[in-house]
């Protein structure tokens, strides 16, 4: 897989800081599965926090190395789900990335119909963000639209065209309030892409606004 | 304060090694190939990782203590910066140094530094931590100072947070540039939050972040 379209590297250091939303952290996660560039970047960004953080004036703290060697086992779930054990870019599809944490298959998501040959299935709402994954039929144009805040969007299959660029599996689309955009699919496959946004999306035209509310996207 | 920790003179000492550097709190130091073109803070990196090889390899005890001498202060003093009372400090600079025990098997020098992989341990704790506490945590005055152990902390704290080498990086940057690095990683705000606090365009923060990022890189690169 060859990944050609990257999100801003502020996305990256926001990551890197551990700054980001659930939802955009998935789908920086997801990229990076796929991309040994950011990845790289990830890294840089990791490495200048260590310098920053750990630069600064040590503690002193009580405890000690025997105190932690002699501990009996000891509490590390919050360590299982996170990006330290990230696989290697490369090792784990994106597909299966996705899938272990949806933990279903993408066929048992709630699917809900949001125009012709699109499908949308919410995974996560709140005050800041909401996350989805969308599935458009071949040849699909998608409203066109643009975007009260961020937006990243993660092509898991497939590929689409937004004006002259093509985003295919592992590309990142990085929009926001001053994108206006009009995805299509290709004509070969249906397109399925993992989308993160912070507000609700501005469609352009009437009808998309009705869908709009009906699913609350 | 990010304006005072700016307007601070570049200090020519802070690359000469310090304590920490060479790990003299007597903790068993294990020596390690001298390899005659590397400078002072490379050696002390490649040291860090060398420890955490044996540890991962062959579970050397030593090696995990010399390198608990190296980072449990350190650790523990990024963990106070971001606002956690000494208290709970303790409780999760202990999950992270048994992480670091217990999960050696997961480190791969390939990708990253001891020490690159051991902030990202105590990041990822951080970040289970903020959203166990459902952002309440992130409302918290991050540098509210109640208690006399706090004084410490208290004068230019982001100076202290991003101090020695570290200010040294950043010296090479544009004030406005290094503040938004600063509040992105010591404050722990996002490039949203920070425009809002800034009011400013979230494209100008990022171009900030982005260009100051560039420019450190290069430095990063010698440091690797």
């Amino acid at each position: 897989m060859s990944v050609t379209r990257h999100p801003d590297s502020a996305w990256l250091i926001d990551y890197a800081c551990g700054n980001l939303s659930r939802g955009f952290e998935l789908v920086i996660s997801a990229h990076l599965m796929a991309c040994a560039v950011c990845t790289e970047e990830v890294r840089r960004a990791e490495q200048l926090g260590a310098e920053l953080l750990f630069g600064g004036q040590p503690a002193a703290p009580k405890l000690t190395a025997v105190d932690v060697l002699d501990a009996e086992g000891g509490d590390l779930s919050w360590l299982t789900a996170r990006f330290a054990l990230r696989p290697a870019v490369g090792t784990t599809s994106l597909q299966a990335f996705v899938d272990s944490y949806l933990d279903c298959g993408l066929s048992a998501l709630p699917w809900r119909k949001a125009g012709r040959g699109l499908q949308v299935a919410k995974l996560r709402a709140d005050e800041h963000e909401r996350l989805w994954v969308l599935r458009a039929a071949p040849n699909t144009v998608l409203p066109r639209h643009t975007h009260a805040g961020s937006e990243l969007t993660l092509v898991l299959k497939g590929a689409y065209f937004n004006g002259d660029t093509i985003y295919a599996a592992g590309d990142l689309e990085d929009a926001n309030e001053t994108t206006d955009h009009q995805p299509i699919v290709t004509r070969d496959a249906e397109c399925i892409c993992l989308a993160a946004t912070e507000g609700p999306l501005r469609f352009a035209s009437w009808a998309p606004r009705l869908v709009q509310r009906y699913l609350g996207i | 304060m990010l304006h005072k920790l700016m307007t601070k003179p570049h200090d020519p000492t802070a690359h000469e090694p310090t304590a920490d550097d060479a790990g003299t709190d007597g903790a068993a130091i294990v020596p390690f190939p001298v390899d005659a073109g590397r400078t002072e803070e490379n050696d002390s990196a490649a040291h860090e990782t060398q420890l955490l090889v044996r540890v991962r390899d062959q579970r050397d005890r030593n090696a995990y203590q010399a390198l608990f001498g190296l980072f449990a202060g350190k650790v523990q003093g990024y963990l106070r910066r971001t606002g956690i009372d000494p208290a709970d400090a303790e409780n999760i600079l202990q999950d992270i140094m048994l992480a670091v025990w217990q999960k050696a098997n997961l480190f791969d020098p390939q990708r990253a530094s001891a020490r690159t992989w051991i902030f990202s341990l105590a990041r990822n704790r951080l970040i289970d931590i903020k959203r166990s506490l459902k952002r309440e945590y992130a409302a918290l005055e991050r540098y509210s100072l109640e208690t006399a152990d706090d004084q410490v902390y208290e004068e230019d704290m982001l100076a202290r947070a991003a101090g020695g080498k570290s200010v040294a990086l950043l010296a090479h940057l544009p004030p406005e540039q290094a503040s938004v690095l600063l509040m992105a990683y010591v404050e722990g705000k996002s490039h949203r939050e920070i425009a809002l606090e800034l009011k400013l365009p979230i494209g100008t923060v990022k171009s900030r972040a982005r260009l100051g990022f560039q420019r450190v890189r290069a430095l990063l690169e010698q440091a690797k």
